[in-house]
């Protein structure tokens, strides 16, 4: 019997062969058939034969299909059937809402994605600060790209040597010899000044000397008096807001004068702001350069070219070049001193703090060498944090998929999806940002004390640098969201709605590499932690040579250096102090002079490089330097005044003197004498440098401090004693002692800080590392519940569980410590070879930082992984 | 598929709404029965034309019981059949110049 409806059923499935035929086509089909074939039976044919006319009518579904295939191929050519906008503004706010929803749903990830971004930006956010303000040094000067500074390049007679120090003629006559130097200034000082008013009474080292072009050419900002006439009289004195503070508190300070070194009186004629400014030129006081010459270094030394004391700044006309100056420059000290082999040469202003390399150099300057290593520790922590970030999302991506299947399935495409996910890791970011803005606040003052700069937050009055904050912050989302947005983009939807959602080998070999990337990072500043820190232990417990321990200084300036002998012979009266002497320059940083002294046997062309220093009796003994052969200065022999040396083992070396060299003649500075002793080498100058021969002579007249040594017990009380016998003296100078070893310690200090920084960055970046490293734990220890259940139930202990899951991070760990090693050792050792003395790199502090890594990284995981282990295996497998 | 089957459907539609079925069977009532593909060819030619956006469907519930996709011609349509009628029209011209004995040879 025919059965229509059979008969249909069959023919459509027959056409369902083809893909082509969408239900809707052969909807319209059917009807064509039902149609026909009423129309046929109309015709008298019976229902077989009605029906079989019908579908000869409708024809073969082959070659229908081969015509909608052709439409199809047509429209896939031309354009999609839906195109979505570009901008859907429901969408964004769908966007928004899956982010938060995100953020909620996985609190513990999303707070650990966020902190250690959070952490990085902070870093970054501060060493930016930090460099903008390095940077910023001299800036400020509106001229600044005109000023340059002139040096002297003494390389003809000694290598590689430089001074900033040049001569008090120079300035002017530099500015009158050549048209294109409009302005030109000295800037120095000789000695610190006591300056007093009334009751008021501080030793000022920043006492400093310019010419009255210094205003014009600098633009530090009077708040009181005209810059114009405020050196009309030579005896006059500009102060800073903080030292008028000081001496003068509440009171106006201008037509006030104070009193310096109790001999002459300056009168106050203008107050500047200097407090935000960042200038390589410090000063508390300055003076008319006048005074110097008047009251210091007497007038004749105004045309003395060879006294090379102070620094020279010139201001260039706006259409000269420096390089043109600089050629000008060859030869120009001829003129003046036809036996001076020097050269002169230009150094912008703004070179100075971060460039400069100088001999006898501005004090606290930078050192662009400082920023590189920072700039590149932010960026390692950022890049850790980013890492972070993209471990943690690609771990977690298993529970994205279906969002991910589902809006492809309606209709998203990848480049949307890419959008999305950028959007959500740059909404973290911003998150990220606001928390790390605060924390920049709250960490300013602890920052500030670890790299000794004075930073504010800045950004609030700095829309420029707030707008590069949200850049870095926005480049940070961006970054770490590519892999993510990549990856969870490229789902396809069948086969994650289908639940065949494994995470792909190569995921998780990147995820791996991810992880050892950060503690191969971390290591590594760990590694260089303990190499700074052992180099900076060796410099401070090496063999000086000579006893640095317990000795106080105090500057000898004005009428103290007069009152030496006094000071001397009633402090030695005190059963506490074993020793008083006096010399020119500190032991920690002897400095070199100009010219090659002469000796006995000297070949003609010989030329030695040679440290010296004038010292006083008791000099040996009291800093108990070895001597190998002779004897110190002794007031028993009336020769030793005027023309004893005293030289060390590296000096009789490299003058080639045979033994005994006690007695052999020696000359300098025009004084022809001989050698009454030869001293152990010892380190006079810091560790930077290798021995260098040294020579020492007495020469009261230029002795600038004293030192006591006292004994090493009761030390408060015997200063307090000093001090006692200082007032008595009735000195007219307040009692400033320094002790020699904080001096030592200062010449180590960018190192030091150097290292601080290292020790904080290494924290801050195995603190990420290890935030990255328990989110993936904990990722891992979910993933494997059941797995852990069943073994459990199988009868496996908790222990041997925890060790199975933390062998796998172990072994990361162990593939980082093999990276970073290599990269630390090269790394440090190009470091520490800047040091003429150095500890070994030992194999120590590698396995100390491996262990540490190791440990840190145990604790983090262990942590996860033991709550899984501990976990209930029958809550775990009651499920499904 | 001949060329002329879409300016035939885009005619027949031009007089007003028609459904598959029916537009087949003016087809073949005009073409005196001599067409050579089955009616269900007819469908693929209607989906491109509508892909084209010359004629557009709906489907209507016509008195009877049985839904029907009924095509409308567009604004398009109308215009594409315009100057499908142009150069049908000039082809026949042409043509028949062709065929017509030339005067000088009479």
């Amino acid at each position: 019997m025919f059965d229509l409806k059979k008969e249909i059923r069959k023919w459509k499935k027959s056409l369902h062969k083809y893909d082509v035929f969408e239900d809707g086509l052969i909807a319209d089909l059917e009807l064509h058939l039902r149609q026909a074939y009423e129309d046929q039976k109309f015709t008298g044919l019976d229902d077989e034969a009605a029906f079989l006319k019908a579908l000869k009518q409708v024809g073969k579904a082959e070659n229908i299909a081969a015509e909608y295939s052709k439409n199809r191929l047509a429209a896939l050519n031309r354009r999609s059937p839906f195109r979505p906008g570009r901008f859907m503004p429901a969408l964004v706010l769908n966007y928004i809402k899956t982010a938060f929803r995100t953020i909620r749903s996985q609190k513990g990830y999303s707070l650990i994605n966020i902190a250690g971004l959070a952490i990085g930006l902070t870093v970054c956010m501060l060493i930016i600060l930090w460099v903008v303000d390095e940077w910023s040094f001299d800036r400020f000067n509106t001229t600044a790209d005109r000023i340059f500074r002139v040096y002297k390049d003494e390389s003809s007679t000694q290598r590689n040597s430089t001074s900033a120090l040049t001569p008090p003629p120079m300035a002017e006559a530099l500015k009158q010899d050549f048209p294109e130097i409009i302005k030109s200034t000295r800037f120095g000082y000789w000695q610190r000044h006591l300056i007093t008013y009334k009751d008021k009474q501080f030793n000022e080292i920043g006492h400093m000397h310019v010419d009255p072009d210094f205003f014009e050419m600098f633009s530090f900002p009077l708040v009181k008096g005209d810059p114009e006439t405020v050196f009309s009289d030579p005896y006059s004195v500009v102060l800073t807001e903080k030292t008028a503070v000081k001496y003068f508190g509440e009171e106006d300070p201008i037509g006030k004068t104070l009193t310096v070194n109790n001999s002459f009186d300056v009168l106050v004629t203008g107050i500047i702001c200097n407090e935000s400014l960042n200038s390589s030129l410090e000063f508390d006081l300055i003076s008319p350069f006048e005074i110097l010459l008047k009251e210091s270094i007497g007038e004749d030394n105004a045309d003395n070219w060879g006294f090379n004391s102070f620094g020279t700044y010139v201001l260039l006309e706006e259409s000269a070049s420096a390089e043109d100056l600089n050629q000008k420059l060859i030869g120009y000290l001829k003129k003046y001193d036809e036996e001076d082999p020097d050269e002169l040469a230009l150094q912008p202003l703004t070179d100075i703090h971060l460039f400069s390399n100088l001999g006898h150099d501005l004090r606290n300057r930078g050192d662009i060498k400082y920023v590189w290593i920072f700039s590149a520790l932010a960026v390692f922590v950022l890049i850790i944090a980013c890492v972070n970030f993209m471990n943690l999302t690609t771990a977690r991506s298993a529970n994205r998929a279906r969002e991910v299947g589902l809006r492809k399935v309606v209709g998203a495409k990848r480049p949307q999806l890419i959008r999305q996910f950028f959007g959500e890791s740059v909404l973290m970011a911003l998150i990220a940002l606001v928390i790390a803005l605060f924390l920049v606040e709250f960490l300013l003052p602890m920052f500030n004390s670890l790299s000794g700069k004075q930073l504010t937050s800045a950004w609030k009055d700095k829309p420029s640098l707030l707008l590069i904050f949200i850049s870095l912050a926005l480049i940070t989302g961006l970054l770490s969201g590519i892999y993510p947005a990549l990856l969870l983009s490229s789902f396809q939807p069948i086969r994650v709605l289908k639940g065949i959602m494994r995470s792909s080998g190569s995921n998780s070999l990147f995820r791996k590499a991810l992880v050892i990337f950060q503690f191969s990072l971390s290591i590594c500043l760990i590694i260089g932690m303990f190499i700074i820190a052992h180099q900076l232990h060796y410099i401070r417990n090496i063999d000086l040579g000579f006893n640095r321990d317990h000795i106080i200084h105090v500057s000898m300036h004005g009428e103290l250096h007069d009152k030496y002998e006094t000071i001397r012979e009633r402090f030695l009266q005190n059963p506490n102090v074993l020793h008083v002497t006096a010399s020119m320059a500190l032991p920690t940083n002897i400095q070199s002079s100009p010219g090659t002294p002469m000796w006995e046997g000297r070949p003609e062309d010989a030329v030695m490089e040679i440290k010296s220093d004038f010292i006083d009796y008791d000099y040996i003994e009291t800093f108990e330097i070895p001597l190998v052969e002779g004897r110190s200065f002794s007031r028993e022999f009336s020769t030793d005044l005027e023309t004893a040396f005293i030289v060390n083992e590296e000096a009789v070396r490299r003058m080639g003197l045979e033994k005994p060299v006690v007695g052999k003649k020696f000359g300098f500075w025009s004084i022809d004498g001989h050698i009454i002793g030869v001293m152990k080498d010892g380190h006079f100058q810091s560790l930077h440098h290798k021995i260098e021969p040294l020579v020492f002579k007495m020469f009261p007249a230029w002795l600038r401090r004293f030192y006591v040594k006292i004994r090493s017990d009761n030390i408060p009380s015997t200063i307090g004693a000093l001090e006692k016998t200082w007032d008595e003296m009735n000195l007219g100078y307040p009692f400033e002692y320094r002790f020699l070893d904080e001096d030592f310690d200062n010449l180590y200090r960018s190192e030091a800080r150097l290292g601080n920084i290292f020790e904080a960055f290494a924290a801050l970046a195995v603190f990420i590392a290890c935030l990255g490293l328990f989110g993936l734990a904990s990722f891992t220890a979910q993933q494997r519940t059941k797995e852990i259940g069943i073994r459990k139930v199988l009868g496996s202990s908790t222990s041997r569980i925890v060790a199975l899951l933390n062998q796998e991070f172990l072994k990361w760990i162990a593939l980082a410590n093999l990276i970073a090693w290599p990269i630390a050792y090269f790394t440090m050792r190009t470091w520490i070879q800047k040091f003429a003395y150095r500890a070994d790199i030992k194999l120590w502090m590698f396995i100390l930082s491996a262990a540490i890594a190791l440990v840190v990284a145990l604790i983090t995981v262990s942590f996860q992984t033991l709550r899984a282990a501990r976990a209930n295996p029958v809550k775990s497998l009651k499920h499904e | 598929m001949a060329a002329s089957t879409r300016p035939i459907i885009l005619a027949i539609l031009s007089k007003g709404d028609d459904y598959g079925y029916s537009i087949i069977q003016k087809v073949k009532d005009i073409s005196g029965g001599q067409l050579e593909w089955t009616d269900g060819m007819l469908y693929p030619v209607l989906q491109r034309m509508e892909m084209d956006g010359l004629i557009k469907s709906q489907w209507k519930l016509s008195g009877e019981t049985r839904p029907r996709r009924y095509y409308t011609i567009t604004d398009k349509g109308c215009i594409e059949l315009e100057s499908e009628l142009k150069s049908w029209r000039s082809v026949w011209h042409a043509l028949k110049q062709l065929t017509e004995p030339l005067p000088a040879q009479k």
